[in-house]
């Protein structure tokens, strides 16, 4: 065992902070650090620029157009790209929908698909929960007919983050409705096709990332089934499984905690013992976690063999939803104050860092809903590992 | 001592469960809450059916009744989460008005129980950090005030403001502060109005020169009566918000099914529920507590009501949070109800001094030998 790390990533964090001090716009890092969804205006901007420097897909393969770098790179360079405030990208096709096309996908499909999304010029939503699948998602039911050289899809997606952006949708399907797991593909379907109406689900926190999305005889092209028919599900396991280390959000919950010692200095909330004393465990939580997720992408080389994905899974989502509710805190008589999402000059009353803090709070419910809800992970542990 | 609710209090009781069921419905609260959040309507019903006189005796316009059936009100009204200014006017100005022994705040009492007029406390500071005695806006030898006061839920619908300024002292001093009655359209008033999470709404409010009428010239123990009854008031709303909670949550998983059974079925929702309700009756409990020893000298009586928030916010952020993870993501919609309780049962928590800074009070008393 040897635990020092390597003063590299020094080096490299510092490269990173470098750059991003240059080409992040200032105003778009400010819209950012408010916390409420990004627009697509930045989107769209941001990705142009990380495209452009040749970083968009951290995680990818050089072969792809990859930076080439290792797992931890990946999370310096998110790390710092998060408290830089850079707005999120496409994270459904660069994080889950491009690893199964590079792995599983023809060499026409990845020629097809890889290059616009790395350049910025192709958005993707992720098409898996239904109304009726939900935990138990291999129970879904949207079918997929093979008529021709195409395949006809009836169904409905539901909780599709974004897909109001996206231009295409990657789903799973049903190809054969009488295997529950093994009768499932992943398909590519235009989000733009005829049959595709998308209705926006608004969430508590009055923002706009969700949606339901029906699909009505929607045609997609026999090749845009990726690997083998009724395969899906394995590629759907192994898009879920390449995240687990991920699953943390460690550089969301650093994030989180600067923005809330900022804020609670603002108000001067920090001054408060008891306070403090709450953002003071917040802080050695996440320092714990940060090195499980060390652990985690260091598995290969002995770091972990216990279910690391469900527990980083499960403190930081608990984590992320503590550390909101201190930035509600911290804003005292603020803390309930409705701020309309994007900018206007007309808003309420108190602290402009303080103003998307509420609705991002009330849109965090959902870190230990989605991902696989922390129940489902506490019995993967008990299961899996404890053979209970 | 005796639990069981008497005949008037049931009558209370159903008759706002009635209401609430026929007016109140989720439907029609969500278009009154992303509509302007107040219905004069609903109003002149309240103030018909005697209910904005709860917890007045009949010589205050009343109906005769003390703390309990105010509170066992504000449950109701809580299980539908009630948008109108019923606690900030009904209960913690009002109680503040009759703390002053003024004879014309007791004439205003009686116009608030008719339903005439609304009067809302302005007494909240950005500083205050939960202390009570907080008070930097200030108050002239001629009466005129300055300073702003925030977080004053319900002005927007309100004809008057009771004003806190302190004529002498520190800003934390419990002596030296005055209680006016000040117009909201008077000159030197500024308000600006927003909306809260619970679609709630409040101002913040800008004194600037502004004359009212003195109604207290020491009114610390009338602001300290009236956020006693407001916090007991709150607390059970915060109760019946909790139980609708609960049961709507029940009533979710018995039917929503996954991996081929309903949800119910699975043990750990069935302790999470488990959970809830014991949250909910240790609240209801400490609420009792504090409202059978309201009347007690007010030093014990904080300590009380500091227990009380302490568990409020404890438990009613718990069950808020359960409500919704075990809903899965049909809980964090707008357009289902669960969310609404959740950001109610969130509010509860930090409104009228948070959790955290009640069980500062209480460390303090334990810190001081109590
Ligand atoms: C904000 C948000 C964004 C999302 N984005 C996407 C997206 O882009 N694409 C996509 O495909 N999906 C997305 N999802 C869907 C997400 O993956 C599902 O919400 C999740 O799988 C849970 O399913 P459900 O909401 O139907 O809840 P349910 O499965 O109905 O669960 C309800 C409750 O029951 C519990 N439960 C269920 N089964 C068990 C069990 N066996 N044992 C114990 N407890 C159990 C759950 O933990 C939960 O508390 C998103 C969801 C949210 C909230």
């Amino acid at each position: 065992m040897k635990l020092q790390i390597d003063p590299k990533y020094d080096a490299f964090r510092e490269e990173v902070r470098a750059w991003l001090k240059e080409a992040l716009p200032a105003d778009m890092a400010a819209r950012t650090l408010q916390c409420y969804h990004t627009t697509i205006e930045d989107r769209r901007a941001w990705s142009k620029i990380l495209a452009a420097k040749g970083w968009a897909g951290p995680a990818w393969p050089k072969q792809y157009g990859g930076p080439g770098w290792d797992e931890w790179q990946v999370m310096i360079f998110e790390e710092e790209c998060y408290l830089a405030g850079t707005p999120m990208v496409d994270e459904a096709g660069f994080k889950l929908c491009a690893p199964v096309i590079w792995t599983f996908g023809t060499d026409e499909q990845k020629q097809r698909w890889l290059p616009p999304l790395l350049a910025g010029d192709q958005y993707w939503g992720q098409g898996f929960s239904e109304p009726n699948a939900g935990s138990d998602l291999a129970s879904l039911s949207t079918r997929a007919v093979r008529d021709g050289d195409e395949y006809v899809i009836n169904g409905t997606k539901i909780w599709t983050t974004d897909v109001h952006y996206a231009d295409l949708i990657f789903c799973l399907v049903k190809t054969d409705p009488e295997a529950k797991q093994r009768g499932i593909s992943f398909v590519i379907v235009d989000a733009k096709a005829p049959g595709v109406t998308i209705r926006p689900i608004i969430d508590i926190g009055e923002g706009h990332s969700l949606n339901e999305v029906f699909l009505d005889n929607v045609r997609i092209p026999a090749d845009w089934l990726i690997g083998e028919e009724n395969k899906g599900w394995g590629y759907g396991k192994l898009l879920l499984d390449n995240e687990r280390a991920y699953s943390a959000e460690i550089p969301r919950n650093k994030r989180t905690l600067a923005r809330l010692k900022k804020l609670a200095h603002e108000t001067g909330m920090i001054e408060d013992e008891g306070f403090a004393l709450r953002v003071a465990e917040a802080e050695a939580d996440l320092s714990a976690l940060e090195f499980m997720t060390l652990r985690a992408m260091a598995e290969k080389a002995g770091g972990t063999n216990f279910p690391v994905g469900s527990i980083l899974k499960i403190r930081g989502s608990e984590l992320l939803q503590k550390l909101g509710g201190l930035q509600v805190e911290a804003l005292g008589p603020y803390g309930a104050v409705v701020y309309p999402h994007g900018a206007t000059n007309d808003m309420p009353p108190g602290p402009a860092i303080g103003h998307g803090v509420l609705a991002d709070f009330m849109y965090r419910r959902a870190v230990t809903i989605y991902g696989g809800s922390n129940e489902i992970q506490r019995t993967i542990i008990a299961k899996s590992y404890l053979e209970l | 001592m005796d639990f069981a609710l008497d005949e008037m209090q049931t009558m209370i009781k159903d008759s706002v469960a009635r209401w609430a069921e026929k007016e109140y419905d989720f439907e029609t609260r969500r278009k009154l809450a992303v509509g302007n959040g107040f219905s004069e309507e609903h109003w002149r019903t309240f103030a018909e059916m005697g209910w904005l006189g709860a917890g007045l005796s009949e010589e205050d316009g009343g109906l005769g009744g003390g703390a309990e059936e105010s509170a066992i009100l504000a449950e109701e009204f809580g299980k539908v989460l009630l948008l109108e200014p019923y606690l900030p006017v009904a209960v913690l100005a009002t109680q503040c008005l009759l703390g002053t022994g003024h004879a014309g705040a007791r004439e205003l009492v009686q116009a608030i129980a008719a339903g005439e007029t609304r009067v809302v406390l302005a007494h909240e500071e950005v500083k205050a950090m939960g202390v009570l005695s907080h008070v930097s806006t200030s108050a002239g030898s001629d009466g005129s005030i300055n300073g702003v006061k925030t977080l004053v839920i319900g002005a927007p619908f309100a004809s008057k403001l009771i004003v806190s300024a302190r004529t002498s002292g520190e800003a934390r001093d419990q002596s030296g502060i005055a209680l006016y009655l000040v117009a909201i359209d008077a000159p030197g008033v500024e308000r600006k109005d927003y909306r809260l999470a619970d679609g709630t709404r409040a101002s913040e409010i800008s004194f600037r020169g502004a004359k009212g009428e003195l109604i207290a010239a020491d009114g610390f123990a009338a602001l300290d009566r009236g956020y006693a009854h407001a916090l007991v008031n709150l607390a059970a709303e915060g109760v019946g918000a909790m139980e609708r909670a609960m049961w709507i949550t029940r009533d979710y998983i018995k039917t929503r099914k996954q991996f081929g059974r309903t949800l119910n079925e699975f043990q750990v929702l069935q302790h999470r529920m488990a959970d809830m309700l014991t949250e909910l009756e240790m609240t209801r409990s400490a609420l009792y507590r504090a409202l059978g020893q309201l009347d007690t000298d007010p030093a014990k009586r904080r300590l009380n009501l500091a227990a009380l928030k302490v568990q409020l916010g404890k438990s009613a952020r718990f069950v808020g949070a359960q409500a919704i993870q075990l809903h899965g993501g049909i809980g964090v919609t707008e357009e289902y109800s669960i969310g609404h309780y959740f950001k109610r049962l969130t509010f509860i928590d930090s409104v009228y001094g948070s959790g955290a800074q009640h069980l500062k009070i209480l460390a303090k008393a334990i810190q001081a030998g109590n």
